[in-house]
């Protein structure tokens, strides 16, 4: 990232941070499906989307911002470490960024779309990782958990991003789609 | 059943108990450099008689700041069937992993030592006692405060080009707007149940549809975040606001002798605690 | 009075109960309203208004107390909320936030959807609700939500809840924000419903102009508590009573009270805009 934060960096990672916060301490941030732990997690998702909006440097910042809360509001030891619960979740943002420029130039779609399955894949990845090497779980707990927790949580990613960030640049579907209430019944 | 929906009443960050305390009272560079001492060494201290100490002073610590003790309480309670099981596993498999000790048990696969009898309690211990520090600092310091706190310490980064300013200032805009968007998504969780919205109804193994019934709150949660970003940079740009520019204070700290000695209070316990060898 | 559709008796409510920061926001208020009537509500800022109206579809359980709509008691736990709420209608302060789907139509048929009714019904119901706010079917329904300005945002937000056909509308500062052209097309709508669809409103509202042209009767609120009730003519026409309370009253009544005070004889309750002129006309032709 270039030196200076501009405002706009500055107001929107703190925005979405808020939103970070927020929905670490709501039932909001967890979705029911059905996963390991019963519900997926969105918190990494404004992280994602200010990768994807605003560059690395604010994906980071909200990353940190995720962390320092989840750590902040843990309930379970596990996420007491600072290692586990702060350190990888710096990467999202990054990752998500990264996805987004590599491919949007392909289809932007697309390229939001795989933002939000590698910036959640990176949370579960590298927090697995980090709790294997701090000896929470075996490796062997730690790849069920990715599997049966963060594939589930990566495909709600991919949704919830393309939602939001489809509706926030106005990503034009005007005159192609047509209301559900639409047509000839 | 009313509290349905009261979303602000469970939010803990920036809850500010003005009681007026000495502890209220701190500068609060020194409460925060205080309590980050304080953290690290309960984090480091891994015997008994140390962390009941700590645990008496994070109580003690209620007291002088007036703090009715169940605010910490009730911060624990949502955790103790995470730490019985995090405790059993600690307890059932971390025999062979931590080294040393006497051997209670061997049965199987299962070993308990003293060792990993002590991790399991220990660990429980240090957990309440960070949460009993953080419900102290969070409550007796309002987050205008802890801000203001963090960029001084974080201050003397700024000499290695680290935005010191505009990071103090994300932080600032986030803990500020939790609360806004807080009321925004009770709003928002009223309003779609009023037109009927039930969140998460779908067929349990239905992901897409399941994340889909939350859209009517996600989606216009995300939407007003960011036009309330639109607005605000709009009227910092009005005001020719410029990140890195050099500004004076509003507020100035000025720190008093009850500052230091909270703060040598803080390393000497500190000392104490690592220092008991039981 | 033939029994109301809605009535609220003794209702108390005390927010974050057990707590430093507890807060009484309803004490003890009763309130009845007619079938077919429009109600205000009015009071100063703080004085419970949402807090109440919130009650009226179960967003919100009496603590104590009873609230009674259309013979559902709000207070029992065996009550079906779903049907409560499909029977009052909620519209939000700005509820153009709400909108989540990307297309109009869409957004309108969510609550019918939810209820699970058959597609044509929801048409049905989603092209009634749009006709009803003035937003026309046929052009709308496929138009991306964020192409709209804010009024027409609102009319769709209006129309999400109308779709769920309710016998009670119950409106929170329906017009705050709107531009002038805007505020008189909606309230012009929300009379419509009440006076032909012969829908129950009631409604929240700073603007005493508003609340001139549109209730039938008013109920004030102040502290948590319901002050007085009254048709407008009743309520415009006690002056002490509005200024004890810090509400506002109509420029027309204001003007109606300082001629009064300057001496002229004059009926301070000819509130509404051409009776006031008449009044003025009267003087002036004397």
């Amino acid at each position: 990232m270039e030196k200076g934060l501009t405002v706009r960096k500055i107001v929107i990672a703190g925005v979405l941070g808020a939103i970070a916060i927020l929905l670490g301490v709501t039932r909001l941030g967890y979705i029911p499906v059905p996963t390991a732990a019963g519900n997926a997690t969105i918190m990494h998702i404004p992280a994602v989307i200010g990768g994807i909006m605003e560059g690395w440097g604010v994906g980071m910042i909200i990353g940190l911002i995720f962390g320092v809360s989840s750590f902040l509001n843990a309930t379970v030891p596990l996420f007491k470490d600072p290692l586990v619960a702060i350190l990888p979740r710096l990467f999202i943002g990054v990752t998500a960024y990264l996805t987004y420029v590599g491919l949007k130039n392909v289809n932007q779609y697309l390229a939001i779309g795989a933002a939000g399955f590698i910036g959640a894949m990176t949370n579960t990845i590298l927090v697995l990782g980090m709790a294997v090497i701090r000896g929470y779980m075996t490796l062997g707990v730690a790849t069920t958990v990715a599997i049966t927790n963060g594939l589930p949580e990566a495909i709600v990613s991919v949704i919830v991003t393309l939602a939001v960030v489809a509706a926030w640049k106005k990503l034009g579907s005007a005159g192609r789609q047509k209301s559900k209430i639409s047509g000839d019944l | 059943m009313s509290a349905e929906f009261e979303l602000t009443r469970n939010i803990t960050i920036g809850q500010y108990l003005p009681t007026a305390s000495v502890v209220h009272r701190l500068d609060p560079r020194f409460k925060l450099g205080a309590f980050v001492i304080l953290i690290l060494a309960i984090a480091i201290c891994d015997t008994y008689v140390g962390n009941l100490f700590a645990l008496a002073i994070c109580i003690w610590m209620f007291q002088i700041s007036k703090i009715p003790l169940h605010y910490g309480i009730s911060g624990i309670k949502p955790a103790i069937p995470f730490i019985i099981i995090l405790a059993i596993m600690q307890l059932l498999f971390y025999g062979e992993v931590v080294n040393g000790g006497t051997v209670y048990l061997k049965y199987g696969f299962i070993t308990i030592t003293s060792e990993s009898v002590r991790l399991v309690i220990v660990s429980a211990m240090r957990f309440v006692e960070v949460i009993f520090l953080s419900s102290v600092l969070t409550l007796s310091t309002s987050t205008t405060e802890l801000t203001h706190g963090m960029e001084r310490l974080l201050g003397p980064l700024e000499k290695v080009k680290f935005p010191v300013h505009a990071f103090a200032l994300i932080i600032t805009i986030a803990v500020r707007f939790v609360p806004t968007f807080a009321m925004e998504m009770e709003k928002m969780m009223k309003a779609q149940a009023s037109r009927g919205a039930d969140f998460g109804t779908g067929e349990w193994w239905r992901i897409i549809q399941r994340t889909k019934d939350m859209f009517p709150i996600i989606i216009p949660l995300f939407n007003v975040a960011l036009s309330r970003a639109e607005d605000l940079i709009l009227a910092m740009e009005a005001r020719c606001y410029t990140p890195g520019a050099a500004r004076t204070r509003y507020t100035e700290y000025k720190a008093v002798g009850k500052d230091y000695a909270a703060l040598i209070a803080c390393i000497v316990i500190s000392a104490v605690m690592l220092a008991i060898p039981w | 009075m033939t029994q109301p559709i809605v009535h609220v008796e003794n209702l108390s409510h005390v927010y974050m109960q057990g707590t430093p920061l507890e807060h009484r926001a309803l004490d003890q208020v009763s309130i009845q309203v007619a079938e077919g009537e429009c109600l205000a509500i009015i009071g100063h800022t703080g004085s419970g208004k949402s807090t109440l109206i919130q009650h009226f579809n179960g967003l919100i359980r009496p603590q104590s107390g009873k609230v009674i709509i259309n013979g559902m008691d709000v207070s029992s736990p065996k009550i079906d909320i779903r049907t409560l709420r499909r029977q009052v209608g909620l519209v939000f302060q700005n509820p153009e936030d709400q909108l989540f789907e990307k297309l109009v139509g869409d957004d309108v048929a969510y609550g019918p959807f939810r209820m699970g009714l058959p597609l044509e019904e929801v048409r049905r119901r989603v092209q009634w609700a749009m006709d009803l706010v003035g937003l026309s079917f046929e052009e709308m329904k496929d138009r991306p939500t964020f192409a709209l300005s804010g009024g027409q945002k609102r009319k769709v937000a209006l129309a999400g809840v109308l779709s769920l056909q309710p016998k009670v509308l119950v409106l929170d500062e329906p017009t705050a924000g709107l531009d002038p052209r805007s505020r008189l097309e909606l309230l012009d709508r929300i009379r419509r419903l009440n006076r032909e669809e012969k829908l129950t409103v009631i409604f929240v509202s700073h603007n005493m102009e508003e609340v001139a042209k549109l209730a039938d009767r008013v109920y004030v609120m102040a502290n948590g508590q319901s002050v007085c009730e009254g048709t407008p003519r009743q309520i415009f026409g006690n002056q002490e009573l509005l200024r004890q309370h810090h509400i506002g009253t109509p420029e027309s009544v204001d003007i109606l009270y300082r001629l009064r005070e300057q001496g002229y004889s004059i009926d301070p309750s000819a509130f509404l805009p051409e009776e006031t002129a008449m009044e003025i006309l009267k003087l002036m032709n004397r």
